[in-house]
């Protein structure tokens, strides 16, 4: 089992009468990227920031790699953060910035110069290494963000909202690279994001908060599992095959067909399981494009935990 | 406590002079210092003005510009970086917030150190002939520093307790302007109360000084009890920086935010 590198326990902020953050408590293990979950004005970036010593919490604790929470300048040289809307000078190029910060972690100007040029090669800058931030993309930046987060080898690197504004390749982008980097370096990784599908595919736990509480914790299967409703499916069929379907499934005991106006989706209960509805279809000759059953997604999950995210 | 000052201020003054403010700030203020210059020297030319007067007069607005933009670019310093959100980033290294206030006053002076050097021509050619070039630029240098401290403390501290950073630099603006006005009523110093209230206020103490010096010749440790204000201003300022900056440079401005 790999180490414990982060464990937070019991934290909580209040801002004058408001709860941000309630009892937030959880443990990371080495190589592991946990998914901070839940709507806006969850708490996430308010944890995110006690995390990382910038806001000091109102009550509990935490330790990072070991460090714990009272030495905040030492927890602050092990790990990476990569701010919500983080801004970049403009005038600065990629290198000079990373290298300015790699001297602010303590590094000599040479092996900062050094740890700047290897960072841009891992993020795919090296060609635009000395060329101002201000012709950045919006993607590149991002990833001189991520670069900058690994300027000092952390132990733990927290991304707040990184594909915030990205377009689909670069949201892909960003989150190899997180895969990449938890996986090459062994750090753990917080990830903070809306992007719930990308999530499934990295994360290997996810902690979900609502209104400054953890309301769900665990590896996404957990969480999925435990809203899932194995009951109710969406079988996918040619559109023209559909009313046919709709026929058969209903000749079926223990089947009911919900009605639903799309073209090419059959939404289903089934008491007794999924089977005989599956193969009264299949032996109907009806080609079955796709089956899901209801709330295995983490987005079903996240939006019944959440209530539909509208708090 | 302040061992990455350097590397900050190294930085800082780079953003400053590269990012293009910094150049900016001193080319406005040469044509200023030019425009006054022309005048002074015209009007000494016309026996207006006395040359003693004239270099009086451009040493004087020299400092008060000059220290001005130190105050303008210390009172961006900390609001501005929140608002372009390049702060956390910073505060979120292992440096003390000693050592990134440090840095921040030590590229705010340099550009008080630019715009002395760029009055020394102005002054020189205005005293060439009187033996007081020497003298005018010696005490523009020592009451402009000790002024340009002063307000670069004063302007961090602003910046770091100001909500936004409009409101950082519209309060440092008052401020300055506050304190410079007196120094344009001619007959203050002639009563106590005038007196006691010339004293008081470090810019109007030291450009006091500054005449006193120059145009009646006094020597430099004859009135220096009028140099008690601006070293207390300085003193009483970098105390409160280095007390209260670990506290207030944080990422939210405001009085009572977190």
């Amino acid at each position: 089992m790999p180490g414990v590198t982060l464990e937070a326990r019991e934290l909580s902020k209040w801002f004058g009468s408001r709860t941000a953050v309630e009892s937030v408590s959880f443990t990371a293990h080495e190589g592991e990227v946990i998914g901070l979950l839940g709507p806006n004005g969850a708490g996430k970036t308010t944890t995110i920031r006690m995390l990382s010593t910038v806001l000091p919490p109102t009550a509990g604790d935490f330790e990072v790699a070991g460090v714990p929470s009272s030495r905040p300048a030492d927890i602050r040289a092990r790990i990476g953060v990569l701010p919500e809307s983080s801004g970049y000078p403009g005038h600065q190029t990629g290198l000079e910035y990373l290298t300015y910060h790699a001297r602010l972690f303590g590094c000599s100007r040479d092996d900062a110069k050094r740890t700047a040029v290897r960072l841009l090669g891992q993020v795919g800058l090296t060609e635009r290494a000395n060329t101002r931030i201000a012709t950045y993309s919006r993607g590149m930046r991002q990833r001189l963000g991520i670069a900058r987060a690994l300027v000092n080898d952390p132990a733990v690197v927290f991304l707040d909202e990184p594909t915030l504004g990205l377009d689909p390749a670069g949201q892909k982008e960003i989150l190899t690279l997180v895969r990449t980097i938890a996986e090459a370096h062994g750090t753990t990784i917080v990830l903070s994001t809306h992007t719930l599908p990308e999530v499934e595919q990295v994360c290997s736990a996810v902690l979900i908060l609502d209104r400054g509480k953890v309301i769900s914790a665990g590896t996404v299967a957990d969480v999925t599992s435990a809203d899932a409703n194995r009951q109710s499916g969406r079988l996918r069929v040619p559109p023209g095959e559909v009313p046919r379907a709709k026929e058969v499934l209903a000749a079926v005991p223990g089947v009911t067909v919900t009605p639903d106006d799309r073209r090419d989706v059959v939404v289903l209960t089934a008491t007794d399981g999924m089977n005989k509805a599956l193969a009264a279809v299949l032996n109907a000759g009806i080609p079955v494009l796709s089956f899901e059953i209801e709330g295995t997604r983490l987005s079903d999950a996240f939006l019944a935990l959440t209530r539909g995210g509208a708090s | 406590m302040t061992a990455a000052a350097p590397i900050v201020a190294r930085q800082e003054s780079r953003d400053l002079w590269f990012g293009g403010r910094g150049p900016v700030l001193l080319f406005a203020y040469s044509v200023l210092l030019s425009v006054v210059t022309y005048l002074a020297a015209t009007n000494q030319i016309l026996n207006f003005l006395e040359q003693r007067e004239s270099v009086n007069l451009v040493v004087q607005i020299a400092v008060a510009v000059g220290v001005l933009l130190t105050l303008v670019v210390a009172a961006d310093a900390i609001s501005g970086e929140r608002e372009r959100g390049t702060l956390e980033s910073l505060l979120l290294t292992p440096i003390s917030r000693g050592s990134i206030v440090l840095g921040k006053v030590v590229a705010a002076m340099s550009l008080w150190g630019a715009a002395f050097l760029v009055s020394v021509p102005y002054v020189w050619v205005l005293g060439r002939g009187v033996a007081v070039v020497g003298k005018a630029l010696l005490l523009s240098l020592v009451i402009g520093t000790l002024l340009a401290l002063a307000m670069a403390a004063i302007g961090l501290l602003i910046s770091a307790l100001a909500s936004s950073n409009k409101v950082s630099l519209a309060v440092s603006l008052f401020l300055m302007l506050a304190l410079f006005a007196p120094t344009q009523l001619p007959a203050m110093p002639t009563s106590s109360v005038g007196d006691f209230l010339v004293r008081v206020n470090p810019v109007t103490a030291g450009m006091h000084y500054i005449q006193l010096v120059l145009l009646k010749g006094h020597t430099w440790t004859q009135d220096l009890t009028y140099l008690i204000s601006p070293v207390v201003a300085v003193a009483g300022a970098l105390v409160a920086l280095a007390v209260a900056g670990p506290r207030i440079v944080r990422l939210k401005g405001g009085v009572g935010s977190e």
